[in-house]
């Protein structure tokens, strides 16, 4: 009779999880190039307390487990920000970013220029090229992404276009296994190699949204908090007749 | 609950974005203004469950993991410091730069800012100066009487004196550029500073080397764009909103808990 208590406790403790999950992506409905997260569940069946030679077989039990929360690697709509460092990747390809803890890829086009020269991402961290961090000269001007990610500029009163680097964009044959990293950035986990990638185009002034479906998250939301409510309105059913039954079977007549 | 905390980092982001769009939307009329945007990342994750855990003896690792994310932070508010629109006044002393370079203002205290605002004036002294009278650098002073003020391309500063038929050279009004113009730190009245970030002034003229040229009787507008404000405006008041109900939906999920044994 204990068993109710602690399956419906197990669906909450999930469902509480997958709130988390929802608030997350609506607080980054707006950050660029995020990619919305999504929970699965599965069935965990307990292994003993069950007996199926009893009359009117005992079943097992089974409890309720979030088993992942998985990436939607969709991409996100793109916005015309027509900002020259501003740049949108029209494909799976990640642009890969120097960290102090080693390189880390984003799908955040939202590009600096460091005081070094350096092309860096929002928090400063460069972004490289297939050679390395793409370094600008104090002249350059008219700075020009091509869709292979090849970094031109005009360099002083130069008529014809310097070449300062190519954007490296890599891709994964296995995204599920990126390990989001906080700031946009995500680490490759284990069983995750990037490859260079060459079929993705780089549009720049664009800039990828967030793919968080607003509607869908919060259809999810009301789903969430009436499954939660659901659970407790039949937890406490539960609690109400036992408490009857016990006050019946223990009512002793004077 | 993770989500309350989670969906309040949500609003207090939209409430930065409202402020920037909010800014902008004021600016829209202002010489030289240059548009910022409000720049979002999501903050650390919690991996309930590592992706590339092993999950067996026998060497499977786990395909997907948990991650719950705790929520988004404002990264920065970076400047398009893409050029505005140059409208003609006809004022002789309204400069606009197309191109790069910003005009260098010296200040009383001696040190230097600088802006994209060529509303220019000339003082008691004859003194070209801003509209709150800090001097343009080099310091180009007019002589009395003077006439036909003409600013070349390249910012050279010349006049019809009484008695000459010859132009009378007086300067070349400076640009300054950096190599990293988001880096600036606004100080208001149109006006940037130098940061560590922008990188150190590079003193030139106009025209020459990747400086832009000078138009004399223009004045560069805002480059805010109103039709993307008011959009960007729509989107970030929808999203304050959704994080909101996502702080009731918690709460409400709370309340059932706590509503459960009487």
């Amino acid at each position: 009779m204990e068993n109710m208590l602690l399956i419906g406790l197990s669906r909450q403790m999930t469902l509480e999880r997958q709130m988390d999950v929802v608030a997350n992506n609506v607080a980054n409905i707006n950050t660029a190039g995020f990619k919305a997260d999504k929970s699965l569940f599965q069935e965990y069946l307990m292994p003993v307390a069950h007996d199926d030679a009893f009359i009117g077989q005992d079943r097992r039990i089974s409890y309720v487990q979030d088993r992942a929360t998985f990436k939607d690697l969709s991409a996100g709509p793109t916005e015309q920000t027509k900002n020259p460092l501003d740049i949108a990747i029209d494909g799976n390809a990640f642009l890969v970013v120097q960290t102090p803890a080693g390189e880390r890829y984003t799908r955040d086009g939202g590009l600096q220029i460091n005081p070094q020269g350096q092309l860096v991402t929002a928090s400063g961290n460069p972004v490289l090229g297939t050679g390395g961090p793409i370094v600008f000269q104090p002249t350059d001007k008219e700075i020009n992404i091509a869709a292979d990610g090849n970094v031109s500029v005009l360099e002083g009163t130069n008529r014809i276009d310097s070449l300062r680097g190519k954007l490296r964009l890599v891709s994964f044959a296995q995204a599920q296994r990126l390990i989001k990293d906080g700031g946009n950035l995500y680490a490759a986990g284990e069983g995750a190699a990037p490859a260079p990638d060459a079929t993705a185009k780089v549009r720049q002034g664009y800039i990828e949204k967030s793919n968080v479906n607003a509607v869908t998250e919060m259809s999810r939301m009301i789903d969430v908090t009436r499954t939660y409510t659901q659970i407790s309105a039949m937890l406490q059913q539960q609690g109400d007749m036992r408490r009857s039954a016990i006050e019946k079977l223990a009512d002793v007549p004077a | 609950m993770r989500a309350l905390y989670t969906a309040a980092t949500g609003m207090a982001a939209q409430e930065h974005n409202v402020q920037v769009i909010s800014n902008n939307i004021a600016n829209m009329r202002t010489t030289g203004y240059k548009k910022q945007r409000a720049a979002f990342q999501d903050l650390i994750y919690d991996h309930v469950r590592r992706v590339g855990a092993q999950a067996s003896d026998q060497g499977t690792i786990i395909p997907v993991g948990v991650d719950i994310g705790g929520g988004v932070k404002t990264v920065g508010t970076p400047r398009l410091m893409t050029q505005g629109t140059l409208s003609p006044t006809g004022g002789d002393l309204d400069i606009a730069v197309r191109g790069e370079g910003f005009f260098k203002i010296q200040m009383p205290d001696g040190t230097f800012t600088y802006t994209r605002d060529g509303t220019f004036t000339t003082d008691a002294t004859g003194r070209i100066v801003t509209s709150q009278g800090n001097p343009v650098q080099p310091t180009i002073t007019i002589p009395q009487g003077a006439s036909g003020l003409t600013i070349s391309v390249q910012g050279q500063v010349s006049v019809n004196v009484p008695g000459s038929t010859t132009p009378t050279l007086l300067g070349q009004i400076g640009l300054t550029r950096f190599i990293n113009k988001t880096g600036l730190n606004p100080i208001g009245d149109n006006l940037f500073t130098d940061t560590p970030a922008s990188g150190a002034p590079q003193d030139g003229v106009a025209n020459a080397d990747g400086f832009g040229d000078m138009q004399q009787g223009n004045l560069e507008q805002a480059n805010v764009e109103v039709v993307s404000e008011i959009s960007d405006l729509i989107a970030a008041q929808r999203a304050y909103e959704m994080n909101a109900k996502v702080v009731s939906a918690a709460d409400q999920m709370l309340q059932s808990t706590s509503n459960m044994f009487r």
